[in-house]
């Protein structure tokens, strides 16, 4: 298991018992603390006290990270990851981290978190990270293992090897097969635009406050809407329509241009680096989620607070 | 289940029968720190309704069994939240070192806490100033301290919090689940920048026109135009950062 590459790898394995568990991530990471690296260790706080003790004198050199709270929704788990990334990487010149799959109870989110370890391996690729994610057999459906074999490129079979995975599939290509076709929403309502953000913002103000939204989740919404209210007017020829209004409790933004739009589902997921936007990935991080599609209306992104 | 449609009435009902659960989930969280137990209250109703709305009766699990996930994770949420190391200026630490010692002697001088009245005309600090310096300095009555000394007694002060909070805002609730984020968005401004935006947007006011809000000011509008962009500017890379775990880092 020796580490010699200067991007991004993503791997995993699965483990029936603690034990295994720790066996493994523990050879993976002090494989990596010999030659120099920093260690990262992300669970929730019965798995960090396992590995704690796991790693004896070895913990205080590995940064041992909570993400009891992290798993709410992918951009914000892809940031989290992001951060943690970048902290460490001032202080090493590469880094291993061995990474818990957590995800809610809900059957109808696991699709999301198989996508979400899709993006992943895109999402930081810039970075000399080598990324080893864990899976619990005892704890996680088999619809979730099975996505772990098309989100990870390699992962540990037996004696400890990577072997390569038969069924890795083209991150935005499994993204685009998993991703449920966008809701109709008739029951937004559309409002008079112009093709000033300033008006755009005052226009958004007025129905955020119509609709009784919080101060600070409505200014969370004025600047996701700028975000992708700008990238209308500077790649979509300006801006034809916005629509607003609620929908499963969620304040929703419509804007609409009749521009070509994109197609990549990782629009907005990718960290922030030289040479791409940060527009989507900050929209995505202030909202629940953003979605785009193409209507007869034109190109629409769709954001939900 | 009725709560889907959004139907008030059985949300209500919902929440009222959850309560007492939901209060014994957050007496676990409760133990000293700066989460008080209504936040706590809140994010748990919060966690009850979110999982009232993706609860499906099919997977055959019991409806409390599946909430209860919801509900402490929320819960977690804002603990993490809360807890995180607070970083504060010289200028605060000199401050919140000053009403400590304030406090202090007033309680050894008069044998009860000192209002805020008296705590500012001490100080010499206004009371946002000191509400904010409280708020950083204030650490909750555990939950779980006996009620009385007696052995023998299992009742705790937690037991006899009253959660009026909890009851009359969860209709918005929902809105509050990733609140935390936003908390950090706003902090990333001054309160002229704040001011500015909050007043030109209508936010918790009638809309203000730039000129106006510069008259006010002292101020062009051009000059209050220019103020508001570079706001919109901290906003936006305050976003674009990722969030820092050091708050949830275990070490």
């Amino acid at each position: 298991m020796s580490s010699d590459s200067a991007a991004l790898r993503h791997h995993a394995f699965v483990y029936d018992a603690d034990e295994e568990y720790a066996a493994r991530s523990v050879a993976f990471l002090r494989e990596g603390l010999e030659a120099g690296e920093g260690g990262v260790v992300a669970h929730n706080r019965q798995g960090l006290a396992i590995m704690r003790e796991a790693l004896g004198p070895d913990a205080d050199r590995v940064t041992l990270v909570d993400v009891g709270s992290t798993y709410t929704r992918p951009a914000r788990a892809l940031a989290a990851y992001y951060g943690t990334f970048l902290g460490e990487l001032q202080k090493a010149p590469s880094v291993r981290a061995v990474a818990d799959f957590q995800m809610g109870p809900a059957p109808g989110e696991w699709d999301e978190w198989v996508g979400y370890e899709a993006i992943t391996n895109l999402a930081y690729d810039h970075l000399p990270v080598w990324v080893v994610c864990t899976y619990n057999a005892n704890a996680l459906p088999d619809r979730v293992l099975d996505g772990m074999w098309s989100t990870h490129a390699e992962v540990l079979g037996e004696g400890g090897r990577w072997v390569g995975s038969d069924h890795f599939e083209d991150p935005r290509g499994l993204l685009r097969r998993l991703m449920p076709e966008p809701e109709q929403l008739d029951e937004l309502r559309s409002c008079a635009v112009a093709d000033d953000l300033e008006a755009f913002r005052e226009r958004l103000a007025r129905e955020l406050v119509a609709e009784a939204v919080p101060e600070a989740k409505a200014l969370d919404m004025l600047v996701a809407g700028t975000e992708v209210a700008a990238n209308a007017l500077r790649h979509g020829g300006g801006i034809e329509e916005v629509r607003v209004g609620r929908a499963h409790g969620r304040f929703v933004c419509e804007v609409i241009d009749g521009g070509g739009g994109f197609d990549d589902p990782l629009a907005g997921y990718l960290a922030p680096r030289e040479g791409t936007g940060t527009g989507l990935w900050v929209a995505r991080q202030l909202a629940w989620s953003v979605e785009s599609f193409h209507t007869q209306r034109g190109f629409t992104v769709r954001i939900w607070l | 289940m009725a709560t889907e449609g959004g139907d008030q009435a059985a949300c209500r009902e919902l929440v009222e029968w959850f309560l007492p659960a939901i209060g014994a989930v957050a007496r676990r969280f409760g133990a000293g720190g700066r989460v008080q137990r209504g936040d706590l209250m809140q994010e748990g109703v919060a966690g009850l309704l979110f999982a009232a709305k993706r609860y499906d009766p099919r997977m055959e699990t019991p409806f409390w069994g599946y909430a209860s996930f919801w509900v402490r994770k929320a819960m977690q949420e804002l603990v993490a939240e809360m807890t995180r190391p607070v970083a504060l200026s010289d200028h605060a630490v000199k401050g919140l070192a000053s009403v400590r010692a304030v406090r202090r002697r007033h309680l050894q001088a008069h044998g009860a806490e000192p209002t805020t009245a008296q705590l500012a005309a001490a100080t010499g600090l206004n009371r946002a100033q000191l509400d904010s310096l409280l708020a950083v300095d204030r650490t909750a009555r555990s939950l779980e301290e006996p009620l009385v000394a007696d052995e023998g007694t299992t009742a705790t002060f937690g037991d006899t919090v009253a959660d009026p909070d909890a009851e009359r805002e969860y209709e918005q609730v929902l809105d509050r689940m990733e609140i935390q984020t936003v908390r950090h968005l706003a902090d990333a401004l001054d309160k002229r920048e704040r001011l500015i935006l909050w007043r030109h947007y209508g936010l918790g006011r009638p809309p203000q026109t730039l000129s106006t809000i510069g008259s006010d000011l002292g101020l062009t509008a051009e000059r209050i135009r220019q103020i508001e962009k570079d706001a919109l500017q901290k906003l936006r890379e305050a976003a674009a950062q990722p969030p820092t775990t050091t708050g949830r880092r275990v070490t």
